[in-house]
């Protein structure tokens, strides 16, 4: 590749790729870490445009690329995680990665002769272990995301990120002046279940239930598994009568609901309680402390019920 | 340490080099761009690896944060931190003559950062007769490819976690307007303080010349 | 006869740069301005033959001293030294008033040539 010959001999032992091209893109020279990871001959290569070679190259963006390096006179780079790879070629770990090309960093530089840029050079580093084992990761990092928001059981979201959910909610319905109710419903008698069929009977009442209720929930609801038996639901954007209007439907539903356990029928039915944001309200624990209190209300009045905290208050004034 | 401060006149000295490498940088840019980039007065400080983010407190608001580190002779070295804000990452396709869903923003703002900073610190460099270096630039971190809902992290968090090798920087910070797209820009350089020694060392020899 | 000379340049270095290279008929009457402001204030105040304008400087830039200059018909003799070498940037000053456009690091050789075209020397 060049007079020099360690240059000649390292260019060819490289464990990375090398391709020059003239400034009208076509190949003047490649290494043979190149030519062996494409499967090309030098006749199909060498003295070709690079386009021709390397028909899999996306022509409008390379071109792009190419002209900054040659007007700006600096080096450009591509990586594989913006582009998994530019050439198509095969990679030294075939059986044991998914990966049916080599995932690569690109770097282009140019090179100048006689202080004119005359050349440029392409050097393709085998990112694919890299590749592999971020991506792996990231899958790791995502599942671990998701578990810490997640309820094992039940798989709606955990208090804890419920909890986060409302702060947000509420921060912003204040801010903007908008609506917020929140629905808390309590199982009617889940003691006595769990006592009566066991505690195997309960978690299936417990994974039903909740998906249930996430069925007949909108989209941008948020809802999660807030204690043993409590499942709560943010609904933004919602006022009294929509939030009790929802209540009484999934209240409604989980009545008509009929588990199966070991060739058992299970029937049960929740208690609800609704509170939306009221001024008075300074945290979001205002509005949890208010649908509780709406909560143990539709509890002490009979159960399988909604009541919302609008009626307490007048309850309370009357 | 006391020996990294730059004096009155070498400060002003370095300030005069990256005035030189930001005009020509930004003719290049322009010609390139096809775009004309309005040129402000750098501004140059020392930073402790505590304040550190305290001092990025405003570019905290950026959505993208992309690094790139240089390297030259003579032990001149450092990293380079390009901040865009919200409302500047939709531009940067028409910028950069892409069209729209030829390639990712991630990419587009990569792909610019690279620019804007290689070309910089090419005339920089060729000034003090020297030569650049760079590594690949990364996305440090990015609110578009947030996938989780702690959206809150930021520049600021992200160098709050690490602990740093290092006690005092020099943060030279740029900012490129490109007033065809009205798009903004800071580039932010972050020398460390061996790098510093050896910059200092080049200033005085271009100041002996005085 | 020596002529009034002003270099207003918000670097030490540049306005040394531009000062060491003055041919001698210009170097007799030198004052300095660091920054847009004190350079339309000197303007204002005493006549001034030749002034070797910065762009990029605080408070007032190199353009807004040339605005201030037009506004105020002051008669003086704009050599702009400017790292700014974009082509709009330079038509802009030229437009503005400016004799010629310097890029810099300003050289002996090409100072030395604008000044003898516009009869400065």
């Amino acid at each position: 590749m060049s007079a020099n010959p360690f240059c000649t001999t390292i260019a060819e032992q490289l464990n990375t790729g090398i391709l020059i091209l003239d400034l009208d893109y076509n190949i003047v020279e490649w290494n043979r870490f190149f030519a062996i990871h494409a499967h090309k001959d030098a006749k199909e290569v060498i003295g070709k445009n690079v386009f021709t070679a390397f028909p899999e190259l996306p022509q409008k963006w390379f071109e792009r690329k190419l002209s900054s390096v040659i007007q700006l006179n600096t080096q450009s780079f591509c990586s594989w995680e913006q582009r998994h790879h530019l050439f198509e070629l095969s990679h030294t770990r075939p059986i044991t990665t998914d990966s049916h090309f080599m995932a690569q960093n690109c770097t282009f530089l140019p090179i100048e002769t006689d202080k004119v840029i005359s050349h440029i050079c392409i050097l393709i580093e085998d990112v694919t272990d890299v590749c592999h084992y971020q991506t792996k990761l990231n899958k790791v990092l995502d599942e671990l995301a998701k578990a810490n928001r997640i309820d094992g059981l039940t798989q709606v979201f955990n208090r804890k990120h419920w909890e986060e959910c409302l702060d947000k909610e509420f921060s912003r319905a204040r801010r903007y002046d908008h609506g917020l109710a929140l629905i808390m419903f309590d199982l009617d008698h889940f003691k006595l279940l769990n006592d009566t069929y066991g505690h195997q009977c309960g978690d299936t009442v417990l994974i039903e239930t909740a998906q249930k209720i996430s069925s007949l929930l909108r989209l941008c609801d948020q809802f999660g598994r807030y204690g043993g038996e409590e499942f709560a639901a943010i609904l933004p954007e919602t006022d009294l009568i929509g939030a009790v209007d929802v209540a009484e439907r999934i209240c409604k539903e989980i009545e008509k609901l009929v588990i199966k356990f070991q060739d058992k029928d299970i029937r049960i039915s929740t208690s609800v309680g609704v509170a939306t944001i009221n001024p008075n309200d300074k945290r979001y624990e205002d509005l949890i402390s208010n649908a509780d209190l709406a909560l143990y209300e539709a509890k002490a009045t009979g159960r399988n019920k909604v009541c919302s905290a609008k009626e307490i208050e007048y309850i309370l004034e009357e | 340490m006391n020996n990294v401060n730059l004096n009155e006149d070498q400060q002003d000295c370095l300030q005069e080099i990256i005035n030189v490498a930001m005009g020509q940088a930004s003719d290049q840019l322009a010609r390139y761009l096809d775009t004309f980039v309005y040129l402000k007065v750098p501004s140059i400080e020392q930073v402790s690896a505590q304040h550190l983010s305290d001092t990025l407190k405003y570019e905290a608001q950026s959505v993208a944060v992309v690094s790139q580190g240089f390297f030259g002779y003579e032990g001149i070295r450092g990293e380079a931190l390009l901040m865009y804000q919200p409302k500047d990452s939709d531009r940067l396709a028409d910028l950069l003559g892409y069209e729209p869903d030829e390639l990712s923003v991630e990419e587009q703002i990569i792909d610019l950062s690279s620019i804007l900073t290689t070309t910089f610190l090419n005339v920089f460099a060729s000034q003090i007769d020297n030569q650049m270096s760079y590594s690949a630039p990364r996305l440090l971190f990015s609110s578009n490819a947030d996938n989780n809902t702690s959206s809150q992290s930021s520049i600021s968090e992200h160098i709050q976690h690490n602990s740093f090798n290092w006690d005092t920087a020099l943060k030279v910070k740029i900012s490129y307007q490109v007033t065809d797209y009205s798009f903004n820009c800071d580039m932010i350089l972050l020398i460390p303080e061996s790098a510093i020694i050896n910059i200092t060392s080049v200033i005085d020899r271009i100041l002996e010349e005085y | 006869m020596s002529l009034s000379v002003l270099i207003c340049d918000d670097s030490n270095m540049a306005r040394k740069q531009v000062l060491r290279i003055l041919p001698e008929s210009l170097s007799e009457n030198v004052q300095l301005a660091t920054n847009g402001v004190e350079a339309l204030e000197i303007l204002n105040n005493q006549p001034i033959d030749v002034l070797f304008l910065d762009l990029t400087m605080p408070i007032v830039d190199g353009v807004g001293v040339l605005q201030g200059i037009k506004e105020a018909g002051i008669s003086v003799n704009v050599f702009v030294i400017s790292a700014d070498i974009q082509p709009e940037m330079q038509n802009k000053v030229l437009e503005l008033g400016a004799k010629a456009f310097l890029r810099k690091p300003v050289q002996l050789d090409v100072l030395t040539t604008h000044l003898k075209q516009h009869d400065i020397i």
